[in-house]
């Protein structure tokens, strides 16, 4: 098998344990690398078991991370991650689902499916790896890449604006939204926990670069030089107004931490069709369904 | 008379459709067999509409051809459906006098029915209930009175359709059916209409249409996760199960989109339940890319399309046969995905069951191909068992294999055990990149040679699956007939009608599609020298796919019509009569041109 189990009950889990064999295919210094360490480190420190997680993607550079981890992993079609997390996770819903994917998978291709997870509450953690461009297809303009971009699809400039995936996410009613850089390890790997522990669609956008078609002044260790931590300049997290303004700087300012966890966080999808399975199930005990006569009265309509 | 086939067309308001149910209950409770089917204008609401019944005393296996019975409550309205509502000299033709029209201005074409009786349904409605709106209430009574039927059947369903409306209404009604009963008995019809008393002992039946039990189907299956989004003629789907599948501890999903819902319904599967998502055409098309992705990631998934007319948004309320091809080949790469096509309304049930379990077994998706008609017809049909159904559930690893789990092993079968999350030990990746038996990833033409290979060879049992095959008529004759879904009951009589003349046929109606089940048609081909294809597409796509992969008879024909051309037994005959006349052919004719070969 490619994948380990290696958390035992009584062990405390290491990162170690979510590591799977399969060597990565990113290009060596690709922000990805990053992110993906940050997730073993919130992984291991959630302590849930890998036959517990079940990782989707969709499909990108950055779809390739479930299988480089021990859980579960579905790496799925381009833009599809969440509809398909959303049926794992409502199929059992005692797992612990993570998506991932690119920025354009996840706002170009699968950019129609984010606000439905997020208006029902889907209980499952969103990390976008958002480096601008595309990166599997070799370098074209990506939804998030600023106007006049000059890309492999765009050797005059881009003409189209880019969008804000944390506006968005705000704007659609995510009750967590956050970003980190994979230059700052630890802050990374906190939120990432954070979000997992947050009862509910939790959206990340991680600004990892892509060494190989990405902005020169814009990668790991300059963006260190950038960052500004939402904690460090006092802002409140549950003050979705102030979030929503400061996340109007997305492009222009690199924050980092959580802009907004909704402190009164609404019911999970999940936990709604808990209640009604429940009540039905209830309702219909000792209750055998069989297709009789007495279920359609020969008066039907 | 054991089978009788009335029409009815009116204006939105008029409660024909109501008509035809009340109707259709009340045939049922006296213990005879029927089919309504009902069709609509292009309005959202309002518009015209009409419904068609046959009533006999044995199971009826189409809506028929001419009608013995027109009721008309408006010409303009009635004659919206043309060849739907087909009328001869012999159909009894009852219609309002208020629309003026009588024996010298009949809109018919100069064609003469022997029978015309103008009923003031309106006056008589308003004269009884006050309003306009209970001519369909008289006209029930009528029927009642032509038809022999008992008034109390059909009472109970008047006073189950008003329960809500209120004691006035309901009094309303009731006057105005006994109105129309009294009418029928004074004034006696031309025509004796009277039904033969039903052949079968009176048994409860039940009332129901092809999606109903699609949705009762699947939950008897074991299905526990639905994703859908809404679409004619596939929604009632969606809607039955919503109402059914959370005391079973299920999941329906409207989705955002038809590749959600698919989407989700794949996710719920890889996580260990049995899925299902439903649609029409345009649905399929959009679900086709995650369907590919069920056959490489070897997942169960059940895709229900209810064909309609296409292509694009086509003809949403009509019925087709056009989707097979895409049913068939629309994912790219080198895929085979099992097709089942149910025949009736009570097959549905049945068949659903079967592409669970096809689809569990094989590790795959699998595509139910029902169509407009057996989805939204209504017939009364023998109640099923559903603990005679035998169920199968997808191989899982064992304790031992869990130790060194590899989940796409390459076995003889091509099947190997499937985990899900949850199961310690069976941790796996999913990829609809090509993998390795161990789940990696990998660009090598040998693996992928391989993995194609283990995913293709898994069918070949299939093959030889009879019981997914209905055979009727003399084995040995010399001329065959084939026909699948809606039509096939149509062809089903047509074999009927000629033997009867003595006229010596065999007809063979595939429930499984695809893949083609080369031992069955092979069987099925050795004896005949002309066989012919009837189906309701325009180019004939099972007569196409049929030689694509198997030897057919020297003379091998098609008789395919585009969708929402109704298509009828005596039509039918007269193809089986002239394909047994015609000189044989030494060689097969080539059939290459794409257009209707007819
Ligand atoms: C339906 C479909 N369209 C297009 C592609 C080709 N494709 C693969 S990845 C990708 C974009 C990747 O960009 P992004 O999502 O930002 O991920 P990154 O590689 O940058 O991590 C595209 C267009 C595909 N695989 N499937
Ligand atoms: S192309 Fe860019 S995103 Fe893809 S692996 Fe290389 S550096 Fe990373
Ligand atoms: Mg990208």
């Amino acid at each position: 098998m490619i994948s380990t189990d290696a958390t035992c009950a009584g062990t405390a889990a290491t990162p170690k344990d979510f590591k799977s064999p399969l060597k990565p295919i990113w290009c060596p210094g690709c922000g990805d690398y990053g992110v993906l360490n940050a997730l073993y480190r919130a992984l291991a420190a959630i302590g849930r078991p890998p036959h517990e997680i079940a990782f989707v993607s969709g499909i990108g550079c950055s779809s390739r991370i479930p299988g480089y981890t021990t859980a579960y992993g579905f790496n799925t079609v381009h833009g599809r991650a969440l509809p398909i997390a959303q049926g794992i996770k409502l199929a059992n819903p005692e797992l612990l689902v993570l998506v991932a994917g690119g920025d354009g998978d996840g706002f170009s291709i699968g950019g129609g499916h984010v606000p439905h997870a997020i208006r029902r509450n889907a209980d499952l953690t969103y990390i976008v790896m958002d480096n601008q461009v595309y990166g599997l297809t070799k370098g074209q303009v990506s939804p998030t890449s600023p106007r006049g971009t000059r890309a492999r699809s765009s050797v005059y400039g881009s003409m189209e604006s880019p969008v804000n995936p944390l506006l968005y996410t705000l704007a659609y009613g995510a009750g967590f939204v956050a970003q980190g850089i994979p230059g700052d390890m630890d802050g990374l790997a906190a939120i990432i926990e954070e979000g997992i522990r947050y009862p509910g669609f939790a959206f990340i956008n991680v600004q990892s670069p892509c060494v190989s078609f990405g902005e020169p002044d814009n990668q790991v260790k300059v963006q260190r030089t950038r960052m500004r931590k939402l904690a460090a300049e006092g802002h409140d997290p549950s003050n979705r107004l102030r979030a929503i303004e400061l996340a109007q700087d997305y492009g222009q300012e690199l924050y980092t931490g959580v802009f907004y966890r909704n402190p009164n966080p609404p019911p999970t999808h999940g936990s709604q069709i808990k209640a009604l399975q429940d009540e039905r199930k209830a309702l219909k005990a000792g209750v055998t369904p069989t297709l009789s006569a007495s279920d359609t009265h020969p008066t039907c309509c | 008379m054991n089978d009788l086939i009335i029409g009815m067309a009116g204006s939105g308001g008029d409660g024909i459709i109501s008509a035809g149910e009340s109707l259709i209950g009340a045939v049922a409770a006296e213990g005879y067999y029927g089919m309504l089917t009902k069709s609509y204008g292009p309005q959202i609401r309002g518009g015209e509409s009409s419904c068609r019944l046959r009533v006999s005393t044995l199971p009826v296996l189409n809506p028929g051809g001419s009608l013995d019975v027109a009721v008309i409550l408006d010409w303009d309205d009635f004659l919206r459906f043309g060849s739907e509502l087909p009328v001869t000299e012999d159909t009894v033709i009852i219609f309002d006098l208020k629309s003026g029209v009588d024996r010298t201005s009949l809109p018919l074409n100069a064609l003469w029915p022997k029978v015309l009786c103008g009923v003031p349904l309106e006056d008589m409605a308003i004269e009884t209930a006050g309003v306009q709106q209970a001519k369909n209430s008289v006209i029930l009574g009528l029927l009642a009175g032509w038809l022999g039927l008992s008034p109390d059947n059909l009472l109970v369903g008047l006073r189950k359709k008003f329960a809500r409306k209120g004691d006035e209404v309901l009094a309303g009604n009731e006057r105005a059916f006994a109105a129309g009963l009294g009418h029928a008995r004074v004034n006696p019809l031309g025509r004796n209409l009277r039904l033969d008393r039903p052949a079968t002992p009176l048994k409860q039946r039940i009332i129901a249409d092809g999606n109903e039990l699609c949705a009762k189907g699947a939950i008897a299956a074991g299905c526990t996760f639905f994703g859908g989004y809404p679409i004619t003629p596939a929604t009632e789907i969606m809607q039955h199960l919503q109402t059914d599948i959370w005391e079973h501890g299920g999941v329906v999903l409207q989705a955002e989109d038809e590749i959600a819902g698919v989407g989700a319904a794949l996710g719920a599967s890889f996580a260990g339940k049995k899925a299902m998502t439903a649609t029409s055409g345009p649905g399929l098309s959009l679900k086709t890319e995650m369907l590919g992705l069920a056959s490489v990631t070897e997942l169960p998934l059940v895709c229900v399309d209810v064909q309609r007319g296409g292509p694009s948004t086509g003809m949403p309320t009509k019925c087709e046969q056009a989707d097979l091809f895409a049913a068939v080949f629309s994912a790219h790469g080198d895929t085979v995905r099992p097709v089942l096509a149910p025949t009736t309304v009570a097959d549905t049930y049945g068949l659903t069951v079967e592409a669970f379990n096809l689809a569990e077994q094989y590790q795959t998706p699998v595509i139910l191909l029902s169509d407009q008609d057996i989805a939204q017809r209504k017939e009364i049909i023998d109640p099923v068992d559903p603990s005679r159904l035998s169920l199968v559930n997808r191989l899982e690893p064992t304790a031992a294999e869990l130790q060194d789990y590899t989940r796409f092993r390459l076995t003889s079968s091509g099947i190997s055990p499937l985990s899900h999350p949850g199961m310690k030990g069976g941790n796996y990746l999913a990829a609809g990149i090509e993998h390795d038996e161990h789940g990696a990833p990998t660009a090598n033409g040998e693996i992928h040679g391989e993995m194609n290979h283990k995913r293709l060879v898994k069918f070949l049992p299939l093959r030889g699956r009879h019981d997914l095959f209905v055979m009727e008529g003399n084995p040995d004759s010399p001329l065959g007939i084939i026909a699948w879904g809606s039509v096939a009951g149509i062809a089903q009589e047509a074999l009927r009608i000629v033997r009867a003349e003595g006229l010596d046929a065999r007809l063979m109606i595939p429930k499984l599609l695809y893949p083609i089940a080369e031992e069955v048609f092979a069987d099925f081909f050795a004896p005949l020298t002309r066989c012919i294809v009837f189906e309701q597409s325009h180019q004939g796509q099972l007569y196409r796919l049929i030689r694509m992969w198997v030897n057919v008879p020297p003379q091998f024909e098609s008789y395919a019509r585009s969708g929402a051309n109704p298509l009828s037994p005596e039509d039918f005959v007269s193809q089986i009569r002239k394909l047994s006349r015609a000189g044989l052919r030494k060689e097969h004719a080539d059939r290459a041109d794409f257009l209707n070969p007819l």
